[in-house]
């Protein structure tokens, strides 16, 4: 693999036509984060003034500090903090199963190429396709007779519905490792399985990273999954905690739904600025061999 | 030695026996509740009612919107499916008749005062008991309607409505209010206008048609009396009628509270928030919602309920009886009516507590002369979402000037057929 | 077949490795295959079931064959739906599609900042949710002469715009990638023969991002497809003319289908039917992109 790491496409740096193109894109880059920025402001206003003027900056009346967080944490008898710990803990737990699992199964995939695995590589791309309204019920259903509806085993039902995209991905990227390398490992005596975490494994990071991004992406932010297939007084996550602000009749707290939505995204945004790096370049390492 | 030992081994085995018996017998309750307001309250009540009974209660409540997918969803568990939850209205009844108990005859039918809010099935079994109901109309400034030189005696009707309400609209610059509030269309508002302003029409056609159940169609004779009072919503109001889909139910509401508009379509319900954002009770009266009919003068408020308890006929006897002893304990129980009017507003049970709420006040002064209650006859609705959804995006186009009132017209009428059929 | 050494060029695999990587298949291939099948394969069969069914709850269901389907195709909305959604897929497939490759192509040159310029644009990305699609709405509504759900070509470019919004980051910087990958020496060489920046851009530049585009024209093409959380914040299908939501899309259409108790069997006909039809779609995509894929 072999992506040299400052690419230049042309060589010279300063001239008119980049200075232009970065100011262009500054001015892009402003109104791209608008939304978001808006948002956050809007966190931090009355209920009232979010309702009535939603682009207007918060000033001295219409400004109230944490309220809308401290409002939306503690609304209902349902902790906040607990939410997000079990959205922690399903995010984290999903994309490590879904990482490990279909990693492997990718790489089986690849090397033994026999009939059941080419089925099995077809299905997971047509589950790709599939709306979620189509399976639903079913799945939920399934899920709850299987006892898989609490935090601790909705992983699985995340692997099953996720290993889609995954293998899809997995498969492309392994199809691009030299045989020599497993082949060496091989005749050294190493069995598959030792071969697998200390020689393939290692190789796959970049798709590991941007297959793990996609899915902890999803997982944070799903609501119906969640909603349908886990018993709600005893397990919320924070797409539902957030759901359960609003009141009947379609009230909702517009203030301090902002301010849950920007709390549900700091985890996000942190991760995604500490490991920015690394992030970006497994996507595009890991999906351009796909 | 050993004979003593067995014998007294048998005897645990029996009492272990009768105490596990006894505890089936017991049953337990497991209520799907409607009101995410109202959680609060009931996890309180059921909690206080396991002390003093020990049988088991518990109580869920669905997300806002969600009540039909979770009622579904919880349903799906065979053991623990909800042992009470509620059905609103014919749509309700219609889905879920295999899982309603027959209610005739129970100690709870025995205790209630009225049967008007009861849901019946196609057999004439009630089904589900209305728990408590609400009126609605036009919640009415007083002070306002006085400060722009008008009287509440002064309105009887639509003709007189209109006249004060053009009035006021027209030196709107001058008195600094407008008339109506924003009849916003985006979701948190809407059903006020697909839902209980289409009860006009609904109820004057069904009561001309003497229809008292599910009709497959409807004729639509009085949407004209629907244009009236949607033209007058709209025309003397400050909102932009090109774009109500912007205005939210909150952004009325708090129109009406900071004093910018005299007229708020809305319900019983209003009462409390109102209140507590600083409006005063004595300010605070509701109007019937005159559309131009012959004989309106004699309207009294609309008046019915969307919460309607049903028992599940397919948990086991235990726990219906226990669900049933249940909820006989709310409705008459201090603790339980109490919190039942502080929720709900008044009970059509004979324990009931009176509500403070102003506006039941009135509507009750309305029936107290002898004015005709116009019931709520949206509650026949089929696929109510849908038609409802179909309602809404008519009136946005009618109001921005897109489409014509015809567009209103189909979906009024096609629509329900077309929903009628669908679900059927 | 059991030539130890000896292999194809640029082999997938090899029989050395093979068997004993097949002999562990418990370990490997088991696991995601049987969740495979608990969360997808086995709902996505009674799924099917109960397409050929009427039913409200799962447990109480009646067999009506094929009845759903013919409703199915009887339906305007749905008709009208299947035209909407994909001129959706297809118009923001070429948008995003070109759009990122632009952008794409001028943060792979040595410009300032175009490193932050690439997290910006990835963000939104990583942003899901409804409120979200609920700020867009406002945004875009309010500066309008009329709102979305009135005009229909208002509420078809919105889609489109938020969709953008949130896509074009991800396939960027696929697209970087794929950029970065070019070789030199043909860029060099390219150079030398004076080649213009348009010619050298359409035969050897693209050839060599094909990998890429094949990734990026699936990927978005199944996502205009499937679209469900925008549509349904943004316009919720309206303006509904004679009945039919002129903006909803087939996702929206059929899950309206599932509030509906007893439309539930036909909302799984259609489901169906969307299925076969997307996945048709991107496997006949698949076919013409791989085979213009240039191998490294």
């Amino acid at each position: 693999m072999e992506i040299p790491m400052k690419k230049r496409i042309t060589d010279e740096r300063n001239t008119p036509g980049k200075k232009a193109l970065t100011v262009f894109f500054a001015v892009i880059s402003v109104l791209w984060m608008m939304p978001i920025v808006i948002v956050l402001y809007n966190s931090l206003k009355t209920n009232g003034a979010v309702n009535t003027q939603l682009f207007v900056l918060p000033n001295a009346e219409t400004f109230v500090g944490f309220d809308n967080y401290i409002n939306g944490m503690t609304f209902g008898n349902y902790p906040f903090y607990l939410s997000a710990a079990y959205s922690v803990f399903i995010t984290l737990a999903s994309t490590f199963l879904i990482l490990l699992c279909t990693s492997m199964a990718a790489w089986y995939i690849s090397r033994v190429s026999d009939t059941f695995s080419k089925v099995v590589y077809y299905l997971c791309v047509f589950s790709m396709v599939v709306p979620f309204q189509m399976v639903m019920f079913t799945l939920a259903n399934t899920a709850r007779d299987l006892h898989l509806d609490t935090p601790w085993t909705i992983p699985v039902v995340y692997l099953g519905f996720g290993a889609g995209l995954a293998v899809f991905m997995f498969v492309g990227f392994v199809k691009s490792i030299p045989i020599d390398i497993e082949e060496a490992a091989a005749i050294d005596g190493c069995g598959p399985l030792r071969t697998f975490f200390s020689v393939v494994l290692p190789m796959m990071k970049p798709t590991l990273i941007s297959v793990g991004v996609l899915e902890i992406m999803w997982v944070w932010n799903d609501y119906l999954l969640p909603y349908l297939v886990l018993d709600v007084t005893k397990y919320k996550t924070i797409p539902i905690h957030i759901q359960y602000l609003q009141g009947s009749y379609g009230k909702v707290d517009l203030g301090a739904t902002m301010a849950l939505i920007i709390l549900s995204l700091l985890p996000i945004v942190i991760f995604y600025l500490t490991c920015q790096k690394h992030i970006i370049k497994g996507v595009a390492a890991g999906a351009v061999k796909g | 030695m050993k004979k003593l030992l067995a014998v007294l081994l048998t005897l645990a085995m029996l009492l272990g026996m009768v105490s596990l018996a006894s505890a089936d017998e017991t049953g337990k309750v497991y209520y799907l509740n409607f009101k995410p307001e109202a959680d609060q309250a009931w996890q309180d009540l059921a909690k206080l009612y396991t002390e003093q009974t020990g049988v088991e209660v518990k109580v869920l409540t669905a997300a806002s919107g969600t009540y039909s997918d979770t009622l579904t969803a919880e349903m799906e568990k065979k053991d623990a499916a909800p042992t009470l939850f509620q059905i609103g209205n014919a749509e309700g009844v219609a889905t879920w008749a295999d899982y309603a108990l027959k209610l005739d005859g129970t100690d709870l039918m025995n205790e209630m005062t009225t049967a008007d809010f009861n849901l019946k099935n196609a057999n004439g079994d009630t089904v589900a008991v209305g728990y408590c109901y609400e009126a609605y109309g036009i919640i009415t400034n007083v002070a306002l309607l006085q400060k722009a030189g008008h009287s509440l005696d002064e309105i009887k009707d639509f003709a007189s409505l209109k006249a004060v309400a053009d009035d006021i609209h027209a030196r709107a610059a001058e008195l600094g209010f407008d008339a109506f509030t924003s009849a916003g269309l985006d979701g948190s508002s809407s059903w006020r206008f697909s839902g209980h302003l289409t009860n006009m029409p609904l109820f004057y056609e069904f009561r001309d048609d003497g229809i008292t159940e599910q009709p497959a169609t409807v004729k639509g004779t009085y949407l004209n009396a629907y244009k009236n009072i949607w033209d007058l919503y709209i025309t003397d109001s400050a909102a932009d009628p090109a774009k109500l889909s912007g205005y939210t139910g909150g952004a009325a509401e708090d129109e009406f509270i900071n004093g910018q508009a005299v007229f708020f379509q809305n319900g019983t319900w209003e009462f409390a928030t109102l209140t507590e954002k600083g409006m005063k009770a004595e300010e605070l009266t509701m109007l019937p919602i005159y559309c131009g009919v012959e004989g309106e003068e004699n309207a009294a408020l609309c008046a019915g309920t969307e919460n309607c308890w049903a028992v599940n006929a397919k948990a086991s006897e235990a726990d219906q009886k226990a669900t049933l002893d249940f909820l006989k304990w709310v409705v008459t129980s201090e603790e339980g009516t109490k919190m039942m009017a502080e929720q709900f507003g008044p009970i059509p049970f004979k324990s009931a507590k009176e509500p403070e709420n102003v506006f039941f006040k009135v509507a009750n002064e309305y029936l107290a002369a002898g004015k005709y209650v116009v019931t709520w006859a949206f509650n026949f609705t089929p696929d109510v979402d849908n038609w409802r959804a179909g309602i809404v995006s008519a009136l946005e186009q009618y109001s921005a000037g897109t489409a014509d009132w015809g567009e209103v017209e189909y979906a009024f009428v096609d629509g329900w057929a077309k929903c009628y059929e669908a679900t059927h | 077949m059991k030539k130890k050494g000896r292999k194809a060029a640029g082999a997938v695999t090899s029989p050395l490795i093979r068997r004993p990587i097949q002999r562990q298949f418990a370990i490997f291939l088991l696991p995601t295959f049987l969740c495979f099948c608990i969360g997808f394969l086995w709902p996505f069969i009674q799924g099917i079931y109960l397409s050929f069914n009427k039913f409200s709850t799962i447990s109480n269901t009646s067999w009506v064959g094929f009845g759903n389907y013919v409703k199915a195709f009887q339906d305007d909305g749905f008709r009208h739906a299947f035209g909407f959604t994909a001129m959706v897929a297809v118009t923001s497939l070429v948008l995003i599609n070109v759009l990122a490759f632009a952008v794409a192509f001028a943060l792979t040159k040595s410009i300032r900042g175009s490193n932050l310029f690439r997290g910006v644009f990835f963000v939104p990305n990583l942003i899901g949710g409804i409120v979200l699609g609920y700020i867009w709405k406002t945004l875009i509504n309010s500066v309008l002469p009329v709102s979305m759900s009135i005009q229909v070509n208002y509420g078809f470019w919105g889609l489109i715009v938020v969709m953008c919004w949130q896509q074009i980051g991800y396939m960027m910087i696929i697209y970087i990638a794929g950029l970065q990958a070019v070789p030199e020496d043909m860029l060099e060489a390219a150079k030398i023969d004076g080649a213009s920046g348009w010619k050298t851009l359409w035969h050897i530049i693209l050839p060599n991002v094909m990998p890429s585009i094949t990734i990026c024209t699936f990927l978005s093409l199944t996502n205009g497809f499937k679209l469900y959380d925008q549509n349904l914040v943004l316009t919720n299908g309206a303006p509904v003319r004679r009945g039919v939501g002129m903006t909803e899309m087939l996702a929206l259409n059929i899950a309206n289908n599932f509030t509906t108790a007893n439309q539930r069997g036909v909302a799984q006909a259609k489901a169906v039917l969307f299925f076969i039809l997307v996945t048709t779609i991107a496997l006949v995509q698949l076919r013409l992109t791989r085979s213009k894929e240039v191998q490294q």
